[in-house]
């Protein structure tokens, strides 16, 4: 039982850096990635916007652990990325067409009147997208990004088979060397658990923090 | 004046030439792991005692340990990459790491895909059943009326697979394939399977702990273990299977296995 508290924890806590860091690169970069896709979606040419359809739709369409192996194998070929950057890009990519999905239905939830307003009101397109429509559907966003964020928080354990010693590596190694899987993934579990909670404790914070006023 | 010129731009050019020439290209990955000063080593590190992380997270095990003395002997450094088992074939044929030592057999498949070096150990195949079970096992083949585990992918698996299942004695649902060997332990204990079919040296680790026990231990066939590289560097394989050679002559590789409990 101590050994739990002083053994088990502490090693398992070592790739909770790295769990955070898979998580926050993967979801910034995701965002980035992601909204970028969605502006061009919803207010783009046709070209861009079917070509951004399509992609979003392959990406989900394919289960993530097969696009990692994939980015890792056969992109990385070309370009010699460590398992790291590799995981995290990946991890990246296909998280933004989840998020571009999430921002659009947002950008789409602003009434088309408003743009109009605004143009008549002599703004430009970009000045009415950056001043008028995205902060208020950044704000709708949130319920649907804080779920995204907790499936990403989840998602970086799939970096393990590249070899990226995260939290679930770090039990695989302690379940390998003590032959106790069974304690080892309970605690994984709890671990994943408060990560999980505590992000989407924190975005509902932001929400009611950011809700439009009146 | 104009000839000056001349003679001074073709110096240059040759200099540029010279220049360009100079830092040689590795020719092969011998050289190029020579002269980086390290080789960049794959395995996957949950199969003790042959490769995982001690409590300092260290890799250890007979299979680093002996690396490292190879990696010594050719004067550079050795970098452990760990990664799934399943990755490390694939890793090493697109050159992400240089070698491979996993506790790895050369089958049909895996040659297709890399080269391997000359065998460094044997080792025997054993049966595992849960500690309360009154099974028992006069041959290998008598293990086709249970339902069996065993790590997908592996020799084991390939064993199973042509001897019990192609030939008719067994059906193909009783044979259940986990990532890892761990994972086919839980499911003995629940009592999902019957028997565990595994390394002789892992299983005894088994039995020592108390989670499982052996009730047949048996050379299911011949290949050993070895270390995979990339598909055709005879300069790599030559300095490996040199090494290789050197380190069972002086008994070095007998006096290792012994020390992790191997036979």
């Amino acid at each position: 039982m101590t050994e739990i508290f002083s053994g088990l924890i502490p090693y398992i806590l070592t790739g909770l850096q790295v769990t955070l860091e898979v998580t926050v690169l993967a979801l910034g970069m995701g965002f980035l990635i992601g909204l970028a896709l969605a502006l061009l979606r919803v207010y783009g040419g046709k070209a861009s916007s079917s070509i951004i359809a399509v992609v979003t739709m392959v990406i989900r369409a394919l289960p993530h652990i097969l696009l990692l192996l994939l980015a890792y194998f056969a992109i990385a070929a070309v370009v010699n990325l460590t398992p790291f950057w590799a995981g995290s890009l990946s991890l990246a990519i296909i998280s933004s067409a989840y998020q571009c999905e999430i921002l659009r239905g947002a950008l789409l939830s602003v009434g088309a009147g408003q743009m109009m307003a605004a143009r008549t009101l002599g703004m430009t397109r970009l000045q009415a997208i950056r001043h008028i429509i995205l902060p208020q559907a950044l704000r709708q966003a949130i319920p649907a990004w804080s779920n995204e964020a907790a499936i990403v928080v989840k998602d970086s354990s799939l970096v393990y088979v590249l070899g990226v010693p995260e939290i679930l590596r770090k039990a695989q190694y302690y379940s390998a060397r003590t032959y106790q899987p069974f304690t080892a993934f309970i605690a994984v579990a709890v671990v994943y658990f408060l990560l999980t909670f505590l992000t989407n404790r924190g975005l509902s914070a932001l929400e009611r923090k950011l809700r439009t006023p009146g | 004046m104009k000839t000056i010129s001349k003679v001074l731009i073709l110096l240059f050019l040759a200099a540029l030439t010279l220049s360009a020439c100079a830092p040689k290209a590795p020719a092969n990955k011998l050289e190029a792991i020579k002269s980086a000063g390290k080789m960049v080593v794959g395995t996957s590190a949950d199969y003790p005692p042959f490769e995982y992380k001690d409590e300092q997270d260290n890799f250890v095990g007979f299979d680093m340990d002996l690396i490292r003395e190879i990696g010594k002997r050719m004067g550079v450094e050795v970098e452990i990459q760990d990664m799934a088992f399943d990755s490390l074939v694939a890793a090493v044929e697109q050159g992400k790491v240089d070698v491979v030592i996993s506790c790895m057999a050369p089958t049909e498949e895996r040659l297709q895909k890399v080269d391997f070096s000359i065998t460094y150990h044997i080792q025997k195949n054993s049966f595992l059943t849960a500690n309360e079970s009154s099974l028992t096992l006069a041959s290998p083949e008598d293990a086709a009326a249970y339902k069996i585990g065993v790590q997908t992918g592996t020799t084991l698996d390939d064993w199973v697979t042509k001897n019990l299942v192609e030939t008719g004695k067994m059906l193909a649902e009783n044979v259940l394939r986990y990532e890892r060997a761990d994972q086919s332990i839980l499911d003995l204990q629940a009592g999902r399977i019957d028997l565990v079919l595994t390394d002789a040296g892992p299983a005894k680790e088994y039995e020592k702990t108390g989670q499982a026990k052996v009730i047949l231990t048996e050379k299911l066939f011949e290949t050993g273990e070895n270390i995979a590289l990339t598909k055709g560097e005879a300069e790599l394989k030559a300095e490996l299977d040199k090494i290789i050679q050197a380190l069972l002559d002086e008994g070095f590789i007998d006096k290792l296995a012994e020390q992790y409990g191997l036979e």
